[in-house]
């Protein structure tokens, strides 16, 4: 019986904790590229569930289809924002930019999600396609079919983002940048282009996160904040530099909650933030990062 | 080919350049000499555009390359090797030259000018899966100098490559590029290093506290009694 | 509602604001996000509710305020710039969320008090606090202390290089700044008259500080005066056109612009056109 419950719980930590990892993954490459701490991570989020929840509601139009299209827009949306707000930023000093982009990205949270309330209630919605509630059986574990096509869903993009890095030109560019953009200045690459890319691939993710989140919680225009909150913790537990790692940090991140929420019940919440103070306090490059 | 004319720059409040002209024709090896902090690295950064002109201008062919943003003088055929080497730690010897092809026309042509560099450098072949940072100086210069070739340049700036490397080392990087001019490609070469330099370079200019205080033949300058007693310590 | 009452209101709820700001011009830009212990207004409530004579009232909610300021900021001292900041305010979260849950309902006035419930006396008490809070700011400015801070916020390992101690003034600063912010959570749960102790550690109360001074004008001492002015009024007026809160998003706006063009704030651009 006892089994049964911890199995459970895992298998839903681990659920929550996939979309941890991905909402997690979009920030970790923003702040460890160009340096930028984009505390309006969630509004992004928050975004991409409010498209897909209006193409199902409107045009009927299935949630797992529409994630690349909430891909796409997301990306325009994000090149957009960077090259209006966050690209005058780009030539100063890192001390200074961490700090402003975090003011700039505090301001997005301020306006955005007003925005959002005035165009579409501050109702919570949630995305329901018709297979919604159903769910199999491994063992006796339920597992519900949406959940798990959103973890297949974020190891995919975690898997894709990998690649990109790894074996596209670009991606290595990206990665050239993050550790010494002059010399990437140096060999040709538009180091300005390069960061709006990657800007735009880290709102991309929270697209695509705010797809899975509406479909397996509820999105609102609120929900923005609470997910980039759970965004820094990831990303503070699994270090800088770690695309991988911000995965696999949200993975325990989500179980670490269910399993406390056993015990802790509602102050569970509470359990990720002291790990971000402590790890912050003792061991600061994180899980996987590079000192 | 390369015309420097009449540019100030400043860092900061702080002006830094005086009217510095200078000129490299095409194939030639001209040397920039001056003692630290006179201004050399400032010049070529400027040459690389990651630094405004304050007044002149940069022409490289006819293009003025002060007006484009430094990506683009990559792609117009001018390539600086940087100071502190600027190669990418974390990522491997091959990436490393991989990016160093970035612009369209040299990634085009990426395999045959790999061939070639494996050939100038044989150790960076042999150690092409290692991560950059974990090389010894000498071989992360010879790395830099690669990538540089990499995007085919029709000049190349070469900022102090002698710097922090031992005597056989420098030998072999000044061979090579040596071997490079000789292939065609216009070199710039900035050095505290004179002796060597003027070895190398038939013309030289010689810079202090940001102005350029001489130029001429390299075997005229390692005669002349001035430059013997301020770079070379002898009377 | 007379002329002079609803006056009365706006010009309490101004001179409450204008004194959170107040505290946050302090020089040490590091600590903004410490306002998040404006929360520490807590406290007086508490007192509020036992019937403790107001003026003792507000010294014990200050006092609150300092000692949740040290348990708050001591484990995050140690850290710098933005971790500081942000670890402020995700301490300030885990203080919500335990008080939101350990202490659910409101705390009320005294009947008594609540019979008597008059916006005059409450809006000379704002003013005087308000005066207080820039007294005290100015004189900080004037002092060793504000010299002291300034450096810190130029080059801080500059400073702490010529014999600046860099943890005693940013602590002294710190603990100042959350005792005025306590007392004005004092004077706040007055006027409110009933309050849910967890509401009072929102982040939200931080983050109307922080755009009000920035978009006044960062490191000024008329600067948030201003700012927290025109934050009121814009409130006032833009509740009657648009759904409640909209004043955050203009403001959220202008923020956005006075960091990326205008650092000086609405004080800064006032300067500029006078110099011009």
């Amino acid at each position: 019986m006892v089994v049964e419950l911890v199995a459970q719980t895992v298998v839903n930590g681990i659920n929550v904790g996939a979309l941890y990892g991905l909402t997690a993954v979009g920030l970790s490459l923003t702040f460890g590229v160009m340096k930028i701490l984009n505390v309006g991570h969630g509004e992004f989020l928050m975004l991409g569930g409010f498209i897909a929840f209006w193409l199902l509601r409107l045009w009927g139009v299935d949630p797992f289809l529409s994630l690349p299209l909430v891909a796409a827009a997301l990306f325009l949306i994000g090149a957009f924002a960077y090259r209006l707000l966050f690209a005058t930023l780009s030539g100063y000093d890192e001390h200074v930019k961490v700090k402003n982009s975090l003011l700039v990205g505090f301001g997005l949270f301020l306006v955005i999600p007003h925005i959002a309330r005035i165009l579409w209630t501050g109702d919570e919605r949630a995305i329901t396609p018709f297979y919604s509630g159903e769910s199999f059986p491994i063992f006796s574990v339920r597992v519900g079919y949406v959940p798990l096509a959103g973890l297949v869903v974020a190891i995919v993009v975690i898997l894709l983002l990998h690649l990109f890095l790894t074996r596209t030109y670009l991606g290595k560019a990206v990665r050239g940048t993050s550790e010494n953009w002059k010399a990437a200045k140096l060999m040709g690459i538009n180091v300005n282009k390069t960061y709006m890319i990657t800007f735009a691939i880290g709102t991309a993710t929270a697209g695509i996160g705010g797809i899975l989140v509406g479909l397996t919680q509820v999105i609102s225009p609120d929900v923005g904040m609470g997910w980039t909150l759970k965004a820094l913790i990831v990303v503070v537990l699994a270090g800088i530099g770690s695309v991988g790692g911000a995965f696999f940090a949200g993975l325990i991140l989500g179980v670490i909650e269910a399993v406390g929420a056993i015990f802790m019940g509602p102050y569970a919440v509470a359990l990720g933030l002291l790990i971000f103070l402590l790890i912050l306090m003792f061991r600061p490059q994180g899980l996987f990062g590079k000192a | 080919m390369l015309v420097v004319d009449k540019i100030d720059v400043f860092h900061g409040e702080l002006q830094a350049l005086w009217g510095v002209s200078l000129e490299v024709s095409e194939g030639e090896l001209v040397s920039l000499i001056g003692a630290n902090g006179a201004g050399k690295s400032t010049i070529v950064e400027s040459i690389s555009s990651l630094n405004p002109l304050a007044a002149g201008s940069i022409s490289f062919k006819g293009i003025r390359l002060d007006k484009e943003p430094a990506h683009r003088v990559v792609e117009e055929g001018v390539c600086l090797i940087p100071e502190e080497r600027g190669v990418f730690p974390g990522m491997s010897v091959l990436e490393n030259l991989e990016l160093g092809a970035f612009t369209h026309d040299s990634r085009n042509h990426r395999h045959e000018t790999l061939s070639s560099v494996y050939a100038l450098f044989p150790v960076l072949e042999s150690r092409r899966a290692q991560k950059a940072g974990t090389m010894s100086g000498g071989e992360q210069q010879m790395l830099a100098v690669a990538r540089a070739l990499m995007s085919r340049p029709k000049m190349l700036m070469c900022d102090e490559p002698s710097l922090g490397l031992a005597p056989i080392v420098v030998k072999s990087i000044f061979d090579a590029i040596r071997q490079i001019n000789q292939s065609g490609v216009g070199v710039l070469l900035v050095e505290q290093n004179v002796k060597a330099a003027l070895g190398l370079s038939k013309r030289a200019y010689i810079i202090e506290n940001g102005r350029i205080m001489g130029q001429g033949e390299s075997k005229n300058l390692l005669n002349d009694e001035n430059v013997r007693e301020a770079y070379l310590g002898t009377g | 509602m007379s002329h002079a009452k609803r006056f009365s209101i706006s010009g309490i709820v101004v001179l409450f604001l204008i004194l959170i700001p107040l505290i946050t011009q302090r020089t040490d830009l590091i600590t903004w996000f410490t306002y998040t212990l404006l929360y520490i207004t807590l406290s007086q409530s508490w007192n509020l509710i036992w019937g403790v004579p107001l003026p003792l009232a507000l010294l014990a909610g200050a006092l609150g305020a300092v000692i949740f300021a040290l348990i708050i900021g001591f484990p995050a001292f140690r850290l710098k710039g933005v971790y500081f900041i942000i670890s402020t305010l995700v301490l300030a979260e885990i203080l919500q969320i335990l008080f939101y849950t350990v202490l659910p309902r409101a705390n009320v006035l005294p009947s008594k008090l609540l019979n008597a419930y008059s916006l005059t006396p409450r809006y000379y008490l704002s003013l005087v606090i308000a005066v207080l809070a820039v007294v005290v700011v100015d004189w900080i400015r004037r002092s060793r202390l504000g010299l002291g801070l300034m450096s810190i916020r130029e080059d801080e390992d500059a400073a702490e290089a010529s014999g600046v101690n860099t943890l005693k003034y940013k602590l002294t600063a710190f603990l100042i700044s959350t005792s005025l912010a306590g007392l004005g959570g004092g004077v706040y749960a007055y006027y409110a008259a009933a309050v849910r102790p967890g509401y009072l550690f929102s982040a939200l109360w931080t983050f109307d500080a922080v755009i009000i001074v920035f978009v006044g004008g960062v490191g000024t001492i008329t600067g948030p005066i201003i700012g927290a002015i025109f934050f009121v009024l814009l409130k006032q007026l833009l509740s009657l056109y648009l759904p409640g809160g909209s004043h955050v998003m203009v403001f959220g706006i202008l923020f956005i612009i006075v960091v990326l063009y205008l650092p000086g704030g609405l004080i800064g651009l006032i300067s500029k056109f006078r110099k011009a």
